[in-house]
């Protein structure tokens, strides 16, 4: 097990750069440079200055490897567009409150959609299971602007509960976005745990442990519940990428000084600097998510261990 | 050289159902494939079945109605704007006074083509690369998986905004690229493994064994049977690359006015939100529907391609 760990470690190495090196060469990809705008001519020496400045003139493999070390040292440059503040500067601002958002979404979904796959799965084909089941297939299927559309005409406008329409300060105004950020990995992960409940139901342990006399209760307790929420454990590496996708939707119609929020509004103001570190920043967040997971999913499943050598 | 190529096509079975299993007792057993299987075992199930005829019906909506609609969908007429569901708007007008029946017909062309197509590019580089690391095998396919696995679960959002910036401009087919940019990765894996189950098979060895080339095994025998799961496949991916189009539609950088998509238009509806909500719901209670049958569709021909997966 420790070797496997120290393995899946080191191997994040080769991955982070990898994924550094695309979005490093994509984005060298976008044609002109933030120095050469249109809309204001530079004298060529100060152009050749500027370059020099920011680095822009050494060739590509020197700037991905100044770069790589400036993401190693947890230093992301500056800002191309707003001059005195540094990309860790919009990081430092803008990331606790994405941070926030996704995490109590993702509670959110585990605390209610878990339940749901439960219930649904030990009453599975009663009216109770449908009714889930097509909840969840409509949550899942709803685009989630439509749900923060709807819980802000509804719950802060037409019966004003109190929820304000936009910000991120205080509980209440956060009551919104997280259930629509919410929802869709909610009804993901209800159709996940009544899917792999359904199968665990009818495994040989669960005849066994009901043969020997087992409560009920604890059969489900003890083992159907432990053996079916692997799956959920390994569905949380996509799920963050869901969350990450929605949290530029929510937080845009919330109006959150978020990462989501930001990253659009520097690629329209073509702050390439910020959507270059903003990109890497997800990417890494995600490796290291992939990283957890399959450490745990090594603890949790005894046989992914031999197999993942 | 040529007989033992025509005798390996007679050898090698073709892929078939025992029948009766499931037939009525006593019926005359008949010759079924595994197509005509799948069909009867995906029609049978109700669920699927309306979820196809549904997704069916709306794709014929959005192709046909603006030919029959009397209504130009691009007019601006604001003597018309904003009204409600009515008896000659059946789903009311925008602010510009543009037939919201006709104009979500088209958004639906713009909506749909963009991920069927961006789906299609999505099947053709997944098959390409899972089929190549598959069939070779080997340290290629070990390095082509660690790729995979490095690239696995990244933000397609972020990569589909960066890859439209390097096009600078957005219209349908910079849409597709970037919508497909990121998210073949998922293909490409269950194409390899369908791939490399197939390899082990026993009439994929008597082939081998009785002297076709390499390209005869791959375009014959193995690449034919991963069409099962490329159906199922163009099913899975199509709802992500749809709710993509309209979340990048929606934040203003995908299909913008006077170009409509169901992102667009529900971008445009939730400025009036307030006052007129019909018109952010239109187009998301459509890009609704289309994911909900896909998934339905993509479950159904699940079940209907492997019984074995069949949920109780």
């Amino acid at each position: 097990m420790t070797k496997l760990i120290v393995r899946r470690v080191f191997w994040t190495i080769p991955v982070l750069l990898l994924v550094i090196l695309l979005t490093f060469v994509m984005m060298r990809q976008i044609s002109g440079n933030p120095f050469r705008r249109s809309e204001r001519a530079i004298p060529a020496e100060i152009q050749a200055n500027l370059e020099a400045q920011y680095g822009l003139d050494d060739p590509w493999y020197i700037q991905y490897l100044r770069y790589v070390k400036g993401v190693a040292t947890f230093d992301l440059g500056p800002s191309l567009v707003l001059r005195n503040q540094t990309v860790n500067d919009i990081v430092r601002d803008h990331f606790p409150k994405s941070l926030e958002l996704g995490a109590l979404a993702f509670l959110f979904a585990i605390v209610f959609g878990i339940p749901l796959g439960v219930i649904a799965a030990l009453k599975a084909n009663s009216w109770l299971d449908y009714f889930t089941m097509f909840f969840s297939n409509v949550g899942f299927a709803v685009p989630s602007f439509l749900v923060a559309t709807l819980l802000i005409y509804f719950f802060s406008l037409e019966w004003d509960l109190g929820f304000p329409t936009s910000g991120w300060s205080t509980w209440q105004s956060k009551v919104l976005p997280v259930i629509a950020l919410g929802l869709g990995p909610m009804a993901y992960f209800a159709r996940l745990v009544r899917g792999t409940m359904l199968e665990t139901l009818q495994a040989d342990y669960i005849r066994t442990a009901r043969a020997k006399g087992l409560r009920w209760r604890r059969v489900v307790g003890v083992h159907v519940l432990r053996n079916s929420l692997i799956p959920v454990v390994t569905a949380a590496g996509p799920l963050l990428g869901f969350l990450i996708t929605g949290s530029f939707v929510i937080e845009q119609i919330f109006a959150i000084p978020g990462i989501g929020r930001y990253y659009v509004t520097a690629v329209t103001a073509r702050d390439y600097s910020v959507v270059m570190g903003l990109t890497v920043l997800l990417s890494v967040i995600i490796i290291f998510a992939n990283l957890v997971v399959d450490i745990l999913y090594g603890f949790l499943d005894p046989r992914t261990r031999d197999v993942r050598t | 050289m040529s007989t033992s190529a025509r005798e390996h096509e007679v050898l090698a079975p073709r892929p078939t159902i025992e029948p009766g299993a499931s037939g009525d007792a006593g019926a005359p057993i008949q010759q079924t494939n595994l197509w005509k299987d799948a069909w009867y075992r995906y029609i049978r199930n109700r669920g699927a079945f309306v979820a196809g005829v549904v997704f069916g019906m709306l794709v014929l909506y959005c192709f046909i109605y603006p030919l029959l609609s009397p209504y130009d969908p691009d007019k601006v007429d604001f003597s018309l704007s904003n009204q409600s569901p009515s008896l000659e708007h059946l789903l009311g007008t925008d602010r510009f006074g543009r037939d919201l029946l006709t104009r979500t017909a088209l958004g639906g062309q713009i909506s749909i083509g963009i991920g069927f197509a961006a789906t299609l590019v999505i099947l053709l580089v997944g098959v390409t690369y899972g089929s190549i690391s598959g069939f070779v095998g080997g340290h290629l396919d070990n390095g082509m998986m660690r790729f995979l696995d490095a690239l696995y679960g990244l933000p397609y959002l972020p990569f589909a905004i960066i890859t439209l910036a390097i096009f600078g401009t957005v219209n349908f087919w910079t849409m597709v690229i970037a919508l497909s940019i990121a998210t073949w990765f998922t293909t490409a894996r269950i194409v390899r493994g369908q791939i490399i189950t197939l390899k082990e098979n026993d009439y994929v060895r008597a082939a081998k064994a009785l002297g076709a080339r390499w390209y005869r095994v791959l375009a014959r025998h193995l690449l034919p049977n991963t069409l099962g799961v490329l159906i199922i496949a163009i099913f899975l991916e199509l709802p992500g690359v749809i709710l993509g189009e309209a979340f990048l539609s929606f934040i203003g950088l995908g299909i913008s006015p006077p170009d409509a998509s169901w992102g667009a238009m529900a971008s445009d509806g939730r400025v009036v939100y307030r006052t007129y909500p019909y018109q952010i719901i239109i187009p998301s209670v459509a890009i609704a529907t289309l994911v909900m049958c896909a998934n339905f569709i993509a479950d159904g021909l699940r079940d209907a391609f492997d019984p074995r997966t069949r949920e109780t």
